[in-house]
């Protein structure tokens, strides 16, 4: 069953180029996308902070605001990995020309005219 | 000869029997005679035969066999330090004693020297010997500083007296060598410590800084030291560098601040410390308990928690009941991955210093000694030859140099600060005479070339990317500013005029205020050394020029002139700025009184401007990553992190850049986190007060502009962060 030559040094070895899945990551289409900061938009009008004399569970709401909306976004991540991660992705130019946009909405009528 | 027969040796067997048949020809110790140590016929000849080896067959060929044979055949504990016993004090005058003596340094010298790794000729054999004979030097080291027979050192000092006691002019190169070899060696002995990541397996207190102070200070050396040192640039020119690299590996790392306490304050000091540390460890332990589980661990409690349209997410363990934090935090801490490129994990300690060091009692009333006797007399002398040295690049100073010098020139300024601190609590009234005298003795590193010196190497180090010597330059910066402050504050009426000259030539230079804010600015994983220096620098700086921006009318005309023209560049770049700033420029036809008056104002007006480059997120993360340390920063470290945010938010209303998540996150656990700061150390209360203050004033702004829900997650640019921080009323808060 084996050729005289016998080890196979002789065969030829085919590589094969293994299709390895792409990574998931959080990038700018991600946080743009559905999920992403449109969602953290729509959520923030149920958010309600109590403001002055309220510090402690203000800051632990918000803080668990965001960290579930990064959980539902991008489970694998953890709370302050992922939040690099968007920070990074901030730098980019769509993410750029987005929250521009909603910085300007956020603006009165009467100064987007002059 | 079994031994032989097995070739397994490391070095080259016909190497190994030249120096063992060296070594036994040297001497020994006597049968009769009750046992002292006895030369060999040829021993000068025997000794200068063992130094041809070291320089022709070791240092020539690149190679570390000979040098391993001698570690192996003990040479050193076992014949050279007899052999240096031989020559007592009452045989000076024996010249082949004296001889005999010189060849046995000149062989020690080569032995003791401080292996450098990372070398591009590293060979084979380097990494062969070098982790043995580390450990060899050790045991010299050991051997050396604590001989009964004789004071090696001191011996040392006596080879190289008669060369010494020349006139520079008589001396023969002959006599330099021999002073250098001497010098060098006391460097060596001092320099030897255990390596990185070693642990010495012998007694550590026979090698140990305080065992070295000690033997430096019983055997004279220190005054040595001090002779040299006071007499440089007369008697002594290129041995500056050298004198300065051993006083250097006798003070570094140690703590400036327990040097000049006394006994009973050192113990109260040190039971503070103790104290202290076991309570922080008590507060960790607490806050570990606040989750820890109450019953065994096969307890089995499973949760769900709800969450938006119908998901559910599993926990499990009972510290999950607890409150929706904890969940939050159980949930987060049970995912295992990692963003791919993560940075190299920073570490606290440098390493190129060591450790820090903790003196004994002894060791620390000698070294305080020292010091104050070398501030008294040395320190203006060869701290300014070597100043020069350094500037016209002689060809004895070598890269490390540099960092040495300023090292130790921010060493010595925090030590003269301290020993002023100390006498002012012994007797307040006596020393106003003393105080002018005081100043004049660091005065050789308060000159203007110190700081044209300093600037330089400021900006070539930051250039080159040299951070130990940024590090080293930085902390030589903010002692300078410190001491001239202190000036300023004496009291004393020349005192305070010289500091204001200075801080005026200081701040005076726009390029010092762009290196600092660029250096403080551009932070990227420089460990904690460079960011502890780098916040220091800044922190002081700012706060110094900020004192000192408001109290001067009397700017030089130049300087107004200078600003003028800048800031109108700066005002064509920065067009979004309010209307208040060319209004004040445009008319420069003013009489001296005005411009005088207007310089001030001006100078204050600059200062905001200098202070907002300070509130850029570059700046802010740097602090920030700074706090991130927060458990292991002592008081006056949390105090300037402190100090900074409470800047940036309250002072120059720039508080939109604190306002992102991960910022928002680390200051909340600060205080309310699952390891917070601790409540009993002095500045929880300030820092607890600030991040209320802030988080306030955060929520209070999402209210104002939505949109910041979004910036929130965010580094803010500068034109984005003006509007969110003064939105579309920014008119009518600056009228107010």
């Amino acid at each position: 069953r084996k050729e005289p030559s016998g080890l196979g040094i002789d065969e030829e070895v085919e590589v094969k180029k293994r299709v390895t899945v792409p990574r998931v990551k959080l990038d700018e289409a991600r946080l743009l996308s559905e999920n992403g900061i449109p969602k953290l938009r729509k959520r923030a009008k149920h958010l309600h902070l109590k403001g002055k004399g309220h510090e402690w569970s203000d800051a632990s709401k918000l803080l668990s605001f965001y960290q579930i909306w990064l959980d539902d976004l991008f489970p694998k991540a953890k709370f302050l990995d992922a939040l690099g991660m968007v920070e990074k992705a901030g730098h980019k130019t769509a993410m750029h020309k987005a929250r521009m946009d909603w910085i300007d909405e956020g603006k009165p009528k009467d100064k987007t005219f002059d | 000869m079994e031994s032989e027969d097995i070739n397994r040796d490391v070095v080259h067997p016909e190497v190994r029997a030249h120096i063992n048949s060296l070594v036994s020809a040297l001497g020994g110790f006597s049968a009769d005679d009750d046992g002292k140590y006895t030369l060999g016929d040829d021993a000068l000849e025997c000794l200068r035969d063992m130094r041809r080896w070291i320089r022709f067959y070791d240092e020539k060929t690149n190679r570390m066999d000979v040098a391993r044979c001698i570690a192996d055949a003990n040479l050193v504990g076992g014949d050279l330090l007899h052999i240096i016993a031989l020559w007592t004090e009452n045989c000076s005058d024996s010249k082949f004693k004296a001889r005999i003596a010189l060849a046995c340094y000149e062989v020690m010298v080569p032995l003791t020297w401080p292996i450098e790794r990372n070398r591009d000729q590293m060979t084979i054999n380097h990494h062969r010997h070098i982790p043995v004979l580390q450990l060899a030097q050790l045991g010299y080291k050991r051997a050396i500083i604590n001989f009964d027979g004789a004071p090696i050192l001191h011996t040392a000092v006596r080879v190289a007296l008669p060369s010494m006691a020349m006139p520079i002019g008589e001396r023969t190169p002959r006599d330099q060598g021999i002073i250098k070899l001497m010098l060098f060696f006391l460097r060596n002995i001092a320099m030897i410590a255990p390596p990185h990541g070693v642990k010495y397996e012998g007694d550590e207190s026979q090698i140990s800084r305080s065992a070295t102070i000690d033997a430096f200070s019983y055997q004279d050396i220190f005054l040595t030291l001090l002779t040299i040192a006071s007499n440089m640039g007369e008697d002594f020119r290129t041995e500056d560098v050298t004198v300065m690299e051993i006083i250097f590996h006798i003070v570094k790392r140690v703590d400036v601040k327990k040097l000049f306490l006394e006994e009973q304050q050192l113990n109260k000091a040190k039971a503070d410390e103790l104290s202290a540390a076991m309570e922080k460890e008590a507060a960790m332990l607490r806050s570990y308990k606040k989750t820890a589980p109450k019953r065994h661990n096969r307890f089995g409690t499973m949760i769900w928690v709800k969450r938006e349209n119908g998901k559910m997410t599993s926990l499990s363990g009972q510290d999950a009941l607890i409150d929706s934090a904890t969940r939050e935090l159980k949930m987060d801490r049970s995912k295992t991955f990692r963003p791919p490129k993560r940075s190299r994990k920073e570490e606290m300690e440098p390493k190129d210093l060591g450790p820090p060091v903790s003196l004994n009692h002894r060791a620390n009333e000698q070294l305080r000694g020292f010091v104050e006797e070398f501030l008294d007399s040395g320190f203006n002398p060869l701290f300014q030859h070597v100043r020069k040295s350094i500037d016209r690049e002689a060809a004895h100073v070598l890269d490390y140099h540099r960092s040495q010098f300023f090292y130790l020139v921010a060493w010595f300024l925090e030590a003269e600060r301290m020993r002023r601190k100390a006498k002012k609590g012994k007797k307040p009234t006596e020393i106003s005479p003393d105080d002018v005298s005081s100043f004049n003795l660091v005065a050789s590193v308060l000159n203007q070339e110190m700081f044209i010196t300093l600037n330089r190497w400021l900006d070539r180090a930051y250039n080159d990317k040299d951070w130990p010597d940024l590090v080293a330059v930085m902390k030589a910066y903010t002692q300078i500013l410190l001491t001239v402050q202190e000036m300023s504050d004496s009291g004393n009426e020349e005192d305070e005029e010289i500091a204001d000259n200075i801080l005026n030539r200081l701040f005076y230079e726009e390029a010092t205020h762009d290196a600092v804010a660029n250096i403080v600015r551009t932070y990227k994983d420089q460990g904690f050394e460079y960011l502890d220096a780098c916040t220091d620098l800044t922190h002081t700086y700012l706060r110094i020029l900020e004192a000192y921006s408001k109290q001067n009318v009397d700017l030089t005309v130049r300087s107004r002139k200078r600003t003028r023209s800048k800031k109108k560049a700066a005002t064509a770049a920065i067009s979004n700025e309010d209307g208040e700033g060319p209004d004040n420029m445009d008319d420069d036809s003013a009489n001296d009184e005005a411009n005088a008056e207007r310089t001030s104002k001006e100078r204050k007006f600059d200062f905001k401007r200098f202070a907002l480059r300070f509130a850029t997120q570059g700046v802010v993360d740097t602090f920030v990553k700074y706090t991130k340390y927060y458990q292991d920063l002592d008081e006056s470290q949390l105090k300037r992190a402190h100090r900074y945010f409470y800047r940036v938010c309250f002072k120059h209303e720039m508080s939109v850049m604190l306002f992102r998540v991960d910022i928002i996150h680390l200051f909340y656990n600060m205080i309310k986190g699952p390891e917070p700061l601790d409540k009993n150390n002095s500045m929880y209360k300030e820092w607890e007060e600030l991040v209320k203050q802030i988080i306030r004033k955060c929520v209070k702004k999402l209210e104002e502009r939505p949109a910041l829900i979004t910036e929130l997650l965010f580094s803010k640019i500068n034109s984005t962060a003006h509007y969110l921080e003064y939105g579309y009323e920014k008119q009518t808060i600056s009228s107010n």
